[in-house]
């Protein structure tokens, strides 16, 4: 029971947040290179920041003990990589897409729909053995037999990295920022301070209460969808991931509601057929590799799993690989 | 600044990302310096995202004006790259 409130509360709070936000990775990737537009990579960094040192404070005074997932090599480069160019098709993230059938956006709609199966024919159905024997063969661990992390590597303690690397990271923004002469830019949505830090919070939020319902690990998206699809088709219950994932859609479309910006959004027929593609193979790439965007580079980064940041570098170079294929190339053609 | 006149009209309405910012930047490019492009837009990340990135194409928004809900219209003028 108090799995099903906590999680839908997080996923209210996460799901109105990405959407005054406008936070979404694909988008920050994409349009990194496709617009030279980087607001919503600078927001990625802010909340990866944030998170780094919530998590780092909640381990050192056991609120939390951090969950770092594995370092499948084989299974995190090419799982990631799919999933990047999932993304590209699908016209979001995993929390994108789910947060925009909030706003009313058909093509998300299918592209979640392309998330929830082609996850759960990997997890559960007929690409389960080869998921699993390519991160079986591809698995390194450390030599106390766990995870590894940036600081297992080391040899340092986690909250000690954490802190270092986030010390390193402000002062490293500071020269950036002033040398670029960069201002903080307020839209019509919050600017990207604002968004990163919530987003930020919303994972800090989301650790222990997601622990205390027996899932230790912060937010994540395609095991919440998976538990979906397994609660409807083949009986069960919703777990906390899968009430997170209803408390996003619910509270993206609250947002949209009281910002006026709800609104079915159907666009052409094919379309639909390539978020739909889109998000086949982002479950696929999800479940293959461990982890989505949230699970991976959202939640994975700021334990400094090595498979995460591996998993990330891997999303965002199968976003611009897919970008550039699909957008850049196309107008280089055109001129 | 609705009394201008649009030399063109870019409808997209419905598209996902990015095609939006995408249609409306590749039109803008060939268009003649000061002819008028008229954006009916409904996704919210573009009608932010486009203003934003018109500047540093050089072209220049004259209004953004909210019709209905996520509905929006944005006038720009075309920079001329042509």
């Amino acid at each position: 029971m108090e799995a099903v409130v906590t999680g839908l509360f997080v996923g209210l709070l996460f799901g109105f947040v990405l959407q005054r936000g406008r936070f979404c990775m694909n988008s920050a990737f994409r349009d990194a290179i496709l617009l030279k537009d980087n607001i919503l990579l600078k927001t990625v960094f802010v909340a990866l920041l944030v998170e780094l040192v919530g998590f780092s404070i909640m381990d050192m005074t056991g609120a939390i003990a951090i969950n770092p997932k594995p370092f499948w090599w084989g299974a995190n480069l090419l799982g990631s990589f799919i999933f990047g160019i999932g993304m590209v098709l699908a016209g979001g993230c995993a929390s994108g897409i789910t947060y925009r059938v909030g706003e009313g956006m058909v093509g998300s709609m299918t592209a979640v729909l392309g998330l929830a199966l082609g996850g759960y024919i990997t997890a559960a159905g007929f690409l389960k053995t080869f998921k699993g024997n390519l991160q079986a063969a591809t698995t390194i661990s450390g030599a106390d037999g766990k995870a590894l992390t940036l600081h297992g590597i080391l040899g340092m303690d986690y909250t000690t990295l954490a802190l270092i690397l986030f010390a390193i990271a402000i002062v490293a923004w500071y020269f950036i920022a002033r040398k670029n002469g960069e201002e903080y830019e307020v839209d019509k949505g919050w600017g990207w301070i604002t968004t990163g830090t919530l987003v930020g919070f919303v994972g800090i939020l989301a650790f222990p209460l997601s622990a205390a319902a027996g899932r230790n690990y912060p937010l994540g998206i395609t095991a919440g969808w998976i538990n979906i699809v397994q609660t409807i088709f083949t009986g069960g219950e919703f777990n906390w991931i899968g009430m997170l994932i209803i408390g996003i859609i619910v509270g993206g479309l609250v947002a949209a509601l009281i910002a006026k910006e709800f609104k079915f959004r159907v666009p052409k027929p094919l379309v639909l057929v390539q978020t739909f593609g889109g998000g086949l193979l982002m479950g696929f790439g999800a479940v293959t590799s461990g982890g989505c965007n949230i699970g991976h580079l959202l939640s994975g980064i700021p334990q400094l799993s090595l498979g995460s940041i591996l998993a990330g570098v891997s999303i965002v170079l199968g976003a611009w690989a897919a970008s550039y294929v699909m957008f850049v190339l196309p107008q280089k053609k055109a001129e | 600044m609705t009394d201008v006149t649009p030399t063109k009209t870019l409808d997209v309405c419905g598209k996902i990302c990015p095609y939006p910012d995408m249609n409306t930047m590749t039109t803008l490019k060939k268009m003649e310096k000061g002819e008028i492009l008229e954006v009916l837009l409904d996704y919210p990340l573009s009608v932010e995202r486009i203003p934003r990135n018109l500047k540093k194409q050089g072209h220049n928004l004259l209004s953004s004006e909210q019709l209905d809900g996520p509905n929006y219209r944005l006038l720009i003028e075309a920079h001329g790259l042509k």
